[in-house]
Parts: C-alpha cells; structure tokens; sequence
C-alpha cells in the first residue's frame, strides 16, 4: 500500500515519523515543494520514505493521503479524492472542518473516506468520547477541554480562537458565546493538572454532535494563561515556539446507566504534536485497510467503530490513557468517577 | 477640557476594573477525591 503526506510542520513530520514505522505501507511519499530544503527532517526515516518535489494540485495516487497543512486542507482533499484516495485531515480550524465535512456527499459518491480533525483536539478528544460511549445507554453531554499547542502553527491557531466566537451545542441547537469566555477549573492527567480553561473558536462539537444523536450539551474549553488572556486581542507579540512540549486532552461524558446519572472522564498528557502525529497515521492506517465505518466525510467519533482497539492501536504508539477515578460530587450517588470540578 | 478629561478617566477606570475582574480568581475548586489512573491495554475494550 502506498500513503502520501503533505504538509510538514509539526504534525506531518510527527505523521511521517509514524508511517514510516508501520509496515501497512510499502512506500510513503512526501510531498514538498522544495525538497532540498528540507536539510536533516529526513534523516531517520528510512528506504520506504520517498521526498517528492510537488504541489497541492498535483498529489500523487496513493491509498490514503494526509493533509497536514495550515489552510488550503479542502483544495488538496479534493484533489486526493479526485485520485481515488482516502483522505485524512489533520486540522482544528472551524473555517476548514466546516469545508471538509461539507465534501461528505462527494466524497459517498466517490466511495471514499475523508478523516476530519485527527489531531489532539479533536481527534484523540472524539475517539475517547466514541470509547465512553459504550458504558453508557443514553449519552447526555460531553465536555472536552485541551492543554497546550503543536506547532506554531498550532500556536497561531490557539491564540486567534480565544477572540472568536465559540460554538457550543445546547438542547438540540448551536449556541455561539465569545471565546475567552466561561471560565473553568479542568483537572488534566499529570504532569499537567489543574489549569483554567476557557470557551473558543474549537471544532469539537462540530464533529461529536453528528456522532451523538440526542445528546443534549457537547462543549469544548481551551486552556489559556493570564497573559493568553490579556493579549488575545493583539498580534501575536512573539514568534510561537517550533513545538510544545506538555499538553493533554480530558473528555468528560455524562449520561446514564440502569436509570443511574453517571459521569465518565478519560484524558491523557503528552505533547499535542506527538499525539496529533500518531492519531493521523493510525486513522491513515485504518483508513487504507478498510477499517473505517464508511465513506463520506466526517470526525473520528463517527468513522471509528472500534475505539478500544484504535487506543490500544495509540498504546503502542506510547500514547496512554488514564481514567479519572474517584466519587462523583454532581450527583451524590457514589458513582465511578469525579464530576463538577 | 474638563469633559474630555473626566470620560478618560472615566474610561481609564472601567479598563482597570475590567481587566480586574477578567483576571482574578480561578474557574472552580479542585477535585477533593479521586485521581487519574493509567489505563492498561488491555481495559481499553
């Protein structure tokens, strides 16, 4: 089988690092437009691994392609399924997810799959929510929130969302407030733990709404300092760091189970392009070998259909999963996990 | 001149306070019981 990837800021590189290790594939081919200049990113990635000089218009037929660009994520999905490929986006900007998922009947008619949000949040944030779903009978909210940022690109992206609107999903219709708004204590796996969080411009609900019909709230928070805060409204006042280091993801669901009110909560720490890197090969592994639910376009909680195997799939990518384990102060009742905090 | 001043301090003010109250405090208290707990393999079923 063959994979293409292109784009090669953090995630891509991360999503390389990954394909080139899988055996799925009997050759990845990057797509750049200046290979000369990618000086010592290839080192380490093996015979497989082939450094093609090219655009976004003329990608090459492979089985399944991965975008990992800034913008432009629905022209080159496009172009990929115009070459009979799956396609899988890793991307967290509302502006192209609500482009990718609007390829949804192209893409059926093509008989393709078009993976939307594969990064951190979403994409490990909708596959341990499509997890949790299986311990409850009726899904009532989901609450994901994230720490920390990939690459600068990431960075920019982080920064922009906390002065736009965010999009939250509340009894059966979208609600918009401003980003920076709602703030929120959200405990994270260690060595993160509690930092304050806040409503932006996120794409989670955007993604878990289709997935969860019925479902009454799907919110999304984004973890901001004080100074992420104050200066939210200005240009950025320095250059984005090339990557972040620490980050983490927490996805709590409530619901119920046997006429019980129960709250379940999974996270995990690790820096976002790490995490996005290995989410976009694994999707781009399951994509290719026929283990995606169906064609169309679509998040992760949707096209997944075994979440447990694709985490245990992350486990070996040194990805873990906690659970937070305690007893629930929302609804008194003893139940399995911690709830309002 | 003495209008324009007053409203700048008024708005002077209203900044300060503003930005006070935006970032003060914390969003909640943490959890009293429970913990994270690493999931092994084979629990992700």
């Amino acid at each position: 089988m063959k994979a293409a990837v292109v784009g090669l800021g953090a995630v891509g590189r991360r999503t390389v690092n990954c394909l080139a290790d899988d055996p799925t594939f009997d050759s990845v081919i990057v797509v750049h437009r200046d290979p000369r200049r990618m000086g010592p990113i290839v080192e380490g990635w093996g015979d497989r691994v082939e450094v093609r000089r090219g655009s976004v218009s003329d990608l090459p037929a492979a089985d399944v392609t991965v975008v990992a660009l800034a913008s432009g994520q629905r022209r080159a999905a496009s172009v990929a399924m115009a070459n009979g490929s799956h396609v899988v986006c890793a991307t967290d900007d509302p502006t192209e997810v609500r482009g990718l998922l609007g390829l949804d009947g192209k893409a059926r008619t093509e008989g393709v799959t078009v993976a939307v949000g594969t990064v951190m949040a979403p994409g490990l944030s909708c596959v341990l929510a499509a997890h949790l779903r299986g311990r409850f009978e009726m899904v009532e909210e989901i609450h994901v929130a994230s720490f920390g940022t990939g690459g600068p690109a990431c960075a920019r992206r982080h920064h922009s969302a906390l002065t736009s609107m965010a999009v939250d999903w509340e009894d059966g219709d979208w609600r918009r407030r401003p980003g920076g708004s709602g703030r929120e204590l959200v405990w994270f796996p260690d060595p993160v733990g509690g930092a304050d969080c806040y409503r932006a411009a996120l794409v989670d609900p955007l993604l878990l709404v289709p997935a969860f019909p019925g479902c009454r709230r799907v919110t999304s928070r984004l973890e901001a300092t004080r100074r992420d805060r104050l200066t939210s409204w200005l240009p950025m006042l320095r250059a984005p760091h090339p990557e972040g280091l620490l980050g983490a993801v927490r996805v709590e669901v409530r619901g119920w189970v046997a006429g019980r009110a129960e709250t379940q909560i999974l996270g995990a720490a690790l820096a976002p392009a790490v995490a996005a890197g290995a989410v976009t090969a694994r999707a781009a592994v399951w994509a290719a070998t026929g283990r995606l639910s169906r064609s169309g376009s679509a998040g992760l909680a949707e096209l997944v259909p075994a979440p447990g195997p694709f985490l245990r799939d992350l486990a070996r990518d040194e990805i873990s999963i906690s659970s937070f384990e305690g007893q629930s102060g929302a609804f008194g009742d003893g139940t399995a996990a911690a709830g309002e905090f | 001149m003495k209008a324009l001043r007053r409203t700048l301090v008024t708005l002077g003010v209203t900044l300060i306070v503003a930005g006070v109250v935006r970032l003060r405090g914390t969003g909640g208290t943490p959890p009293q019981r429970g913990g994270w707990r690493e999931l092994p393999a084979d629990e992700l079923d």
